[in-house]
């Protein structure tokens, strides 16, 4: 019989776990966390996972270096949309409209309308994709993805809708263990990583451009900034937004690391050739496991699904507000005809594109990669303008030295998204 | 001010055929102006309107110089538009001053165009697309606010394709969308809407549609809305409000303000909210309150929010038995304006032991002097303080009453759940 020494050890050992003061400060800093890393994950969507298997299959460990400073360049951006919510208390398409007025924000919706429209088609392809590997087919997935979107929006409400999406981001642990299965050499991996090398062939820089392209994605700053919003932070809580900005764009690239990373050793290692990241799932399978295999496959699917749940609700929110339509779950279809309209067109497209047979589904993924490309500089100008007006950020506006690195982030991410395109058109 | 509003509307009917009578602000904005010689002054920036009138009129243009690369402001003198420009009189520049809005003065495309705006007839947050002018008696008066999406393809500059497109595709004519000025109060700035309080049109409506309309503006257009309220609507919109959004509006308040507000709430209402606030800011706000009223919420506070003795609250009538129908009709007239339910009386012994209720209705038709003993229900349902939600709205829904008595263990009456109060319980699960 144990001791009684031997309980109260354990009650000792769990004592921080029983104390209501731990829960409650955790609790406390839980609640001013979640837009940024849910944001920051949503970005690690279909495109992204395909983008980085690519990476890793063709490149090896050559382009790990570049996380680094696109884990940077991303804290960056998403810090200054972050501030702008929680200051102007406004999301970023009220700015736009308000600022800029109704021509510009027209056009400059119509064009994210488009791009968001691509990506949502590129996320269903992604559950279509990763469930095909399960043995399902896509008919029966897409339809059941489509449903639950559908179902968790109408029929959730915010915290609720929150808690699942924070679950989602636990999911991508799933990389990071199969990542530790692929079973790297450490040692080389740690040296490709802290010495950049650059090659100067077309192919290696459009993968680098690449890479900065889905992991950098307009729709974001539309949500994150709007998601800071909704959670009514003060400014007195800015530290804590810019703390979860930091931690979710650090996650976002840790499972890119490990996607990168496990592909560059098992494919690129075992001179394996493949498109997308189901060739990626499917190759893994004799080269590292069948668990290995499956890991990455549920991977992609939750990392699909999830961006498939954010992205149509995230358009019709954001058009909304701009034009000054009610957006509002709470009210019913007629009330907000133009919301669930949006909504519903963008799922319905989305989706049923995937249903159609032989969809060529790799140039549809290409191409919103580019629209995407296109509008990420005129938003990123838009940031930094709105950034720096006294009228709207008060004495937040950003410093001299925020401004220098701004936008030097900016130009360069400019100028590899115009690269991007070019290399995409040509 | 009604007569001055409809003289106005009679005579945009009859000069309606006329032409250009109407205006639209994106139709002026950045159009020249000449001066009697036909030499180009500028382009129009923007217009000032006074407010305070039932339809603003213009007072002045604001006109950027071509010559001079500089903005200037003069005041509306009704010029002539001619081919697409505005022709003022002799005096041209002459009249130059310094941009200086008096108050109540207010630049339209500056504070404005592309802002929200509330619509107090549809109780809506809506977006300034256009706005529409009327010219008469050589003025223009401001009168609708365009929020339709005919307004925002006009702005776009697509209107004649999409009317083009939509009528011959569909036969379908866009209609127009416009809201009477009356209707509107303006939020996008502080000051604005502090320039309105007078005759806030806000407190005309519904504290559920204000609650609703505060949900929809940002932070700090909803403080703003909010202070400008009297505290007896305040507290009325605050019980309709989401509790996230009443947190961030009684935090950015004083602690005397906001405790005159809630000691107009109810009283289970008020504990709920002081629950929910920062311990400070909590315990701020009970020290400023009313002392009674501060005790009563104190009480609530240490109920668990969940449970009965959370629901529950302790502004309710209860009488010994002996008390006869008039005297209890005397103290409910008296009393019944700080009472937060008054259709059931309750009886209890000097222990405060629930003995028997009685409805209001029961009571108004009994003989004046029948004591209530006589008149009380014995056989009454009543919850312990911590009996849980879900069992306490199924007693509703058994027993059909408007309220629950709450009882601790000694079965002393503590408090009375409202039926209004389990709505948020019960509503989530009715469906939409």
């Amino acid at each position: 019989m144990p001791g009684k020494r031997f309980l109260s050890a354990i009650r000792e050992r769990f004592f921080l776990l029983s104390n209501r003061k731990f829960w409650k400060s955790l609790g406390i800093l839980l609640a001013f966390i979640g837009p940024g890393i849910i944001t920051s994950n949503v970005d690690n969507d279909a495109g992204g996972i395909t983008t980085y298997s690519l990476a890793g299959a063709e490149y090896g460990l050559s382009l790990l270096w570049l996380l680094i400073p696109i884990t940077g360049a991303l804290i960056i951006i998403q810090e200054m949309g972050a501030r702008m919510g929680v200051v102007s208390g406004k999301g970023l398409s009220d700015l736009i409209r308000e600022r800029f007025g109704a021509r510009v924000t027209f056009y400059l919706m119509i064009v994210l309308l488009l791009t968001n429209l691509g990506n949502t088609i590129a996320e269903f392809a992604g559950i279509a994709a990763s469930m095909e590997i399960f043995g399902f087919s896509k008919y029966f997935s897409v339809t059941i993805g489509a449903a639950f979107v559908w179902w968790l929006v109408v029929k959730g409400n915010y915290k609720s809708v929150e808690k699942i999406f924070l679950t989602a981001c636990l999911f991508y642990l799933s990389y990071i263990i199969s990542g530790f299965m692929g079973k790297p050499d450490w040692e080389e991996v740690r040296r490709a990583t802290l010495n950049p090398s650059l090659r100067f062939d077309a192919g290696y820089l459009t993968m680098a451009v690449g890479l900065v392209g889905t992991t950098i994605a307009p729709w974001m700053q539309f949500y994150l900034q709007s998601s800071v919003v909704d959670k009514g932070l003060k400014v007195e809580d800015y530290p804590y937004a810019r703390l979860d900005v930091v931690i979710g764009s650090v996650m976002v690239n840790v499972v890119a690391f490990f996607i990168v990373m496990l592909c560059a050793v098992t494919l690129f290692q075992g001179g394996i050739r493949i498109e997308t990241a189901r060739d990626a799932a499917l190759a893994l399978e004799p080269m590292a496991g069948k668990y290995c295999s499956g890991l990455f496959a549920f991977g992609l699917l939750n990392a699909s699904l999830f961006a498939a749940s954010i992205l149509p609700l995230s358009t019709a929110y954001t058009i909304c507000e701009a034009f000054g339509w009610e957006s509002s779950l709470n009210r019913k279809f007629l009330e907000a005809p133009q919301f669930y309209g949006l909504y519903s067109i963008i799922i319905i497209i989305g989706a049923g594109i995937i249903l159609l047979p032989n969809v060529p589904l790799i140039p549809i993924m290409y191409y919103s990669q580019v629209i995407n490309g296109l509008l990420l500089p005129f938003i990123l100008l838009i940031m930094l303008l709105l950034v720096n007006d006294e009228k709207i950020m008060g004495k937040y506006t950003n410093g001299r030295v925020m401004n220098l690195i701004s936008w030097a982030t900016v130009a360069v991410l400019i100028m590899l998204s115009l690269a991007t395109v070019a290399a995409a058109l040509l | 001010m009604m007569l001055y509003a409809q003289h106005l509307e009679e005579n945009h009917m009859a000069v309606n055929s006329e032409d250009q009578v109407f205006l639209f602000l994106s139709q002026i904005l950045g159009k020249r102006i000449l001066d009697s010689e036909g030499r180009s002054l500028g382009r129009i920036l923007d217009l000032m309107v006074r407010l305070g009138e039932p339809y603003p009129s213009v007072t002045g243009i604001l006109l950027k110089s071509r010559p001079r690369k500089a903005v200037l402001f003069f005041p509306w003198q009704n010029p002539v538009e001619t081919n697409g420009c505005f022709v003022v009189g002799s005096r041209g520049l002459d009249d130059v001053r310094e941009l200086a809005p008096e108050r109540e003065e207010i630049l339209l495309k500056e504070s404005l165009l592309d802002k929200q705006i509330v619509d107090t007839n549809g109780a809506k947050v809506r977006r300034v697309n256009d706005l529409q002018f009327l010219k008469a008696h050589g003025k223009l008066y401001l009168v609708h606010v365009d929020v339709g999406f005919r307004g925002l393809m006009r702005r776009v500059g697509l209107e004649r394709a999409t009317d083009f497109m939509l009528k011959g595709l569909f036969e379908y004519e866009l209609p127009d969308q416009f809201i009477s000025w009356r209707f509107v109060q303006p939020v996008s700035s502080p000051d604005l809407l502090r320039l309105k309080i007078a005759e806030s049109r806000l407190s005309q409506l519904h504290p559920a549609d204000i609650a609703d309309i505060i949900e929809e503006l940002d932070i700090r257009q909803r403080t703003a809305v909010f202070q400008s309220l009297d505290v007896e609507t305040a507290a009325e919109t605050l019980e309709e409000t989401d509790p996230k959004i009443q947190i961030s509006l009684i935090e950015n308040m004083e602690d005397s303000q906001a405790s005159d507000i809630i000691e107009e709430m109810s009283l289970n209402e008020a504990a709920d909210l002081l629950s929910d606030l920062p311990k400070d800011k909590a315990e701020g706000i009970l020290k400023e309150m009313e002392q009674d009223i501060a005790e009563d919420v104190k009480e609530l506070l240490a109920h668990p929010e969940e449970t009965a003795g959370g629901l529950m609250t302790t502004a309710y009538l209860s009488f010994p038995p002996s008390t006869t129908a008039l005297e209890a009709l005397q103290v409910i007239r008296r009393e019944a304006e700080d009472l937060d339910f008054v259709y059931y009386l309750y009886v209890t012994d000097e222990e405060e032991h629930l003995l028997g209720m009685l409805s209001l209705r029961e009571l108004l038709v009994a003989a004046p002097e029948t004591s209530l003993s006589d008149l009380m229900f014995r056989r009454v349902v009543m919850v312990d303080l911590d009996e849980d939600k879900d069992q306490i709205a199924s007693d509703f829904a058994k027993y059909g009453m408007l309220a629950i008595p709450v009882v601790d263990d000694q079965k002393k009456m503590k408090g009375v759940i409202m039926f209004k109060n389990l709505l948020e319980v019960v509503a989530p699960r009715l469906g939409r």
